[in-house]
């Protein structure tokens, strides 16, 4: 078929609408966009000198609870049975990778439905040794969230994170990389 | 795909008919002039405040506490293009009253608001009047310096009643009344910012498309007017009429796109009228800005007001060339049409737009008292024209009848 001049002014004038509304879609969908506001919360610093031992301090990454805790160092796996099946997204129990820190950070949202766990830190008659526990379902996990029991089907997320001094940086690799 | 999609929709529901019917049945007259485009440039940018306005409320709260941070700083600087849709927004709050006005003149110059178009004309003051008051309500939104004290000023309007030479005690009770009852009390407060904010999101804009809905059926009933005044039989003289689409739509398409480029022009480079330095000044109840007078197009009104000595008369003044405006269908009975056969008519017409340009220069200014002087005078001439429109009225029906009936 031939293409006449008709057909060049209706491709040409459809070809301009089509130009003009993406340009009117473009900042439209752009004011959706997040704000810097609260995109600066994707790096937090905690002063762990402050953080007492078996203590938990509770500050906030990209939007979620994050929990900064410090443990005994001579607090192991062994005093927990934990399921070693249910490993993080790097195929590794979280203790694998924090082992040896006595500060970490963990994303304090249970990974069943996403309640925020109650820190144990007296343990109790059936976990004899500091723990999380998830008031919603009842998941509980070490105090690196590994799982121990109820219906979570993974650990806790740790966050990349790493040590300056006396600070600990959450959101810049480190001892632990990326997000796993 | 698309034509199959199409068929299935029209087996349905008759859209192809509906669509001939609509615009290609439809005829308008040939020799419809430039001026007459300006009532789609209109509706072009009603449609644009509303997706800007959309795009803002979002993001604005009608606090005081925090309207002015939520304007100038999450719309400005914390949303993405925020300030894009800010300037949209105000930018088309002049363009629209801007258009409209040249769509008033065009339909005085065409005497299009007469026999069978009165309801047109009314519907449309309607409109002119609606979209003052939604203009009006959302200056006070940002909760600057001007917006707080224009809107001071005008919530005082009523006040003038309490100078009248008549009736003191009750006009005086009554304007005060109104005057409180627009704030919610004596101050403007959060109850002040809460209604005017709810009447521009949602009342105003909702009447203004309903009786622009009205507005677009009552000109397909009465026919559109033009340029030459006779009314055009579509039967009889098919010669004299086009098909709505492709001649309309394509013809106002192009001068709506070249609108389009204008408008952003302003918007993207042209600013600082739209929005002046001293309203990005936070509200402050106890000090007046110095340089405050109202927005461009209610200079003209305003000059009336203040240009008459007596505050008591300026307001009925002003008032008063509200009104004939909205009774200009019935000012002029002549049963003659368009400027262009009505010389007297024309010249009347002449003198009615350079006093509303004079007014409103004059509104910029400071009244000394030479301008006070020209203020009056051109508000003399204003009214000038209103009350020539019954006496041409009359000569012209004495001409018709002489030619036997014939315009």
């Amino acid at each position: 078929m031939e293409a006449s001049r008709r057909d060049f002014i209706n491709v040409a004038i459809g070809g301009m609408g089509v130009i003009g509304a993406l340009g009117v879609l473009y900042p439209i969908v752009k004011t959706l966009a997040p704000s810097a506001a609260s995109t600066t919360e994707a790096k937090v610093e905690v002063d762990i000198s402050k953080v007492p031992e078996l203590g938990v301090r509770v500050t906030s990454y990209k939007g979620k609870p994050l929990f900064v805790l410090k443990l005994p160092k001579d607090l192991t796996i062994d005093k927990y049975q934990v399921k070693k099946e249910q490993v993080n997204s790097a195929g590794k129990l979280n203790y694998d990778l924090l082992k040896g820190h006595d500060v970490f950070a963990l994303i304090g949202v249970c990974t069943h439905l996403g309640c925020i766990p109650l820190w144990k830190p007296e343990g109790s008659e059936s976990v004899n040794a500091p723990y999380l526990h998830c008031p919603c379902h009842g998941g509980l996990y070490t105090p690196w969230g590994d799982n121990i029991g109820g219906p979570p089907p993974r650990p806790l997320f740790v966050p990349p994170q790493k040590l300056e001094g006396s600070k600990l940086v959450v959101g810049e690799p480190g001892f632990v990389d990326k997000l796993v | 795909m698309l034509r199959r999609v199409v068929d299935w929709i029209d087996e349905r529901a008759h859209v192809r008919d509906l669509y001939r019917e609509q615009m290609v049945d439809y005829k308008v007259p040939k020799n419809l002039t430039f001026p007459y485009v300006f009532g789609v440039l209109a509706l072009t940018t009603f449609a644009i405040q509303i997706i800007s306005g959309i795009i803002l409320i979002m993001y604005y709260k009608p606090l005081i506490a925090h309207a002015f941070d939520s304007t100038n700083f999450t719309i400005m600087r914390e949303i993405s293009f925020g300030w894009l849709f800010r300037h949209i927004h105000a930018a088309g709050a002049n363009f629209f009253l801007a258009i409209v006005y040249l769509h008033m003149f065009t339909g005085i110059y065409y005497n299009a608001y007469k026999k069978p178009r009165e309801l047109v004309w009314i519907i449309g003051w309607v409109i002119f009047f609606v979209l003052l008051m939604t203009a009006l309500s959302g200056y006070l939104l940002p909760w600057g310096q001007l917006s707080y004290w224009g809107m001071v000023v005008t919530t005082e309007i009523p006040m003038s009643l309490k100078e009248a030479p008549f009736l003191k005690g009750l006009l005086g009770a009554i304007g005060e009344t109104v005057s409180i009852w627009m704030k919610g009390g004596y101050k403007l407060e959060d109850l002040a910012l809460g209604r005017f904010f709810g009447l521009h999101v949602l009342f105003l804009p909702l009447l203004l498309m309903i009786l622009v809905g009205i507005h677009l059926f009552l000109v397909r009933a009465a026919g559109i007017s033009n340029p030459d005044g006779y009314e055009i039989d579509k039967k009889a003289e098919p010669e004299k009429v086009v098909p709505f689409h492709p001649y309309m739509t394509l013809k106002e398409g192009a001068y709506a796109m070249w609108y389009l480029a204008l408008f952003f022009f302003f918007v993207f480079f042209h600013m600082s009228h739209f929005l002046p330095a001293d309203n990005f000044e936070p509200a402050d109840p106890l000090k007046t800005p110095p340089h405050i007078a109202p927005e461009w197009y209610l200079l003209g009104f305003y000059e009336i007001f203040r240009s008459i000595p007596s505050k008591f008369w300026g307001f009925v003044a002003f008032n008063l060339s509200l009104i004939f405006l909205l009774i200009l269908p019935f000012l002029d009975f002549s049963p003659i049409k368009s400027a262009r056969r009505r010389p007297l008519f024309f010249i009347m017409f002449v003198v009615f737009v350079i006093s509303a340009i004079a007014l409103t220069i004059l509104g910029t200014m400071a009244p000394t008292p030479t301008n006070a002087k020209l203020g009056m005078f051109f508000t003399f001439t204003t009214f000038l024209f209103f009350l020539s429109l019954p006496v041409i009225s009359f000569l012209e029906w004495g001409w018709y009848k002489a030619k036997g009936g014939q315009s």
